[in-house]
């Protein structure tokens, strides 16, 4: 590690070319699948309310993502049901 | 055999597209190469002052398309490089003055007279763009590191595919080494990491590059200008050699003594 990334940790802020690139890589997999970048949050809050519901299904382990890479235009929701 | 009919562009404006397009126009017409840079941007005509040429131009590309003259009597002559000719952009008429099948049927009169045929597209994703890509049988993207850049070249990649156009090729244009090595600027793998495209070239920051469009001379004609050998190398990898990229090296500054006395790196 340089001597610059010591000091930048010692302040507790990581390179803003680190940053650039984690948040393109966010935004482009929104603008990629034709979304808003909130779509994600919004549309798992509108499913947890209603899986809720369901005693079988396991809200805490619900997974609401755009897949990597081609998204072909879908988002994946993955709803796990408890089987005890 | 090489791709010839090239298009130019970027999504976001001020990149670098016209600066891109007349120094690798001029760098294959230096090799000898008969090539022609159309300028699509209608009614924000640029190409002709990166070259030199804004007092020659009397007939522009909407007369082409408007039948008032063949595409041949439209041509400016270089003043410099042989070979090298400039189809200007109209300057007061607007974007929808050229369709795409109207750029298609010029670029088709062209083709046989040119042994490159770039087209220098406007900034947007609208029709001036679409417009510009509609010949092309390569497009290259330009991008600068910096976010808004990268995120509108990621738009006009996706456009190029919806378009069946093949995969666009990357220039990553003005970056500055120093900058990269302080960690404040996005680095060339940072860049073909996102947009996974094939690299053209790298062109570093030059802060000599103003003067050069001021003064109308393209910087492959200037010997020791690295933007201009790096644009030189991107002529060349478009006649398929294979060229190194330049290691672009920050000249060790007083900061980095400073870290070599306390030892670290």
């Amino acid at each position: 590690m340089g001597f610059m990334d010591k000091l930048r940790e010692a302040f507790g802020r990581p390179p803003a070319k680190e940053v650039a690139k984690k948040r393109l890589q966010l935004i482009l997999r929104y603008d990629r699948a034709g979304l808003p970048p909130n779509a994600i949050e919004a549309i798992k809050e509108a499913i947890l309310g209603a899986l809720r519901e369901f005693p079988f299904v396991d809200v805490n382990g619900v997974n609401i993502h755009i897949p990597e890479g081609d998204s072909d235009g879908k988002i994946e929701i993955e709803v796990p049901v408890k089987n005890e | 055999m090489a791709d010839k009919v090239i298009c130019i562009t970027s999504g976001k404006g001020g990149v670098g597209k016209s600066t891109v397009t007349a120094n690798v126009a001029t760098a294959l017409a230096m090799k000898g190469y008969k090539v022609v840079a159309i300028d699509a941007d209608i009614g924000l005509r640029n190409l002709d002052l990166v070259l030199g040429l804004e007092n020659r131009i009397v007939y522009d590309l909407v007369h082409v398309v408007e039948g008032v003259v063949p595409p041949e009597k439209a041509l400016v002559k270089d003043k410099r490089t042989k070979n090298l000719y400039l189809l200007p952009a109209a300057q007061t008429k607007d974007k929808s003055a050229v369709k795409p099948e109207d750029l298609v049927k010029v670029v088709e009169e062209l083709r046989d007279k040119f042994d490159f045929i770039f087209i220098d597209s406007p900034a947007g994703i609208e029709e001036g763009f679409k417009t510009a890509v509609a010949p092309a049988d390569l497009v290259v993207v330009v991008a600068n590191p910096e976010m808004a850049s990268i995120r509108d070249a990621d738009r006009v990649i996706g456009l190029c595919e919806s378009m069946q156009k093949p995969e666009p090729k990357l220039i990553v244009n003005k970056i500055d080494p120093k900058k990269v090595a302080r960690g404040d600027m996005l680095d060339v793998e940072d860049v073909l990491q996102i947009l996974s495209l094939e690299l053209l070239g790298i062109v570093p920051e030059d802060k000599n590059m103003v003067a050069y469009i001021n003064r109308g001379e393209p910087a492959v004609l200037v010997p020791d200008s690295i933007a201009g050998k790096a644009l030189r190398n991107v002529a060349d990898r478009l006649l398929g050699k294979e060229v190194p990229f330049l290691e672009l090296k920050v000249s060790e500054s007083f900061l980095d003594k400073i870290k070599k006395l306390f030892g670290s790196d």
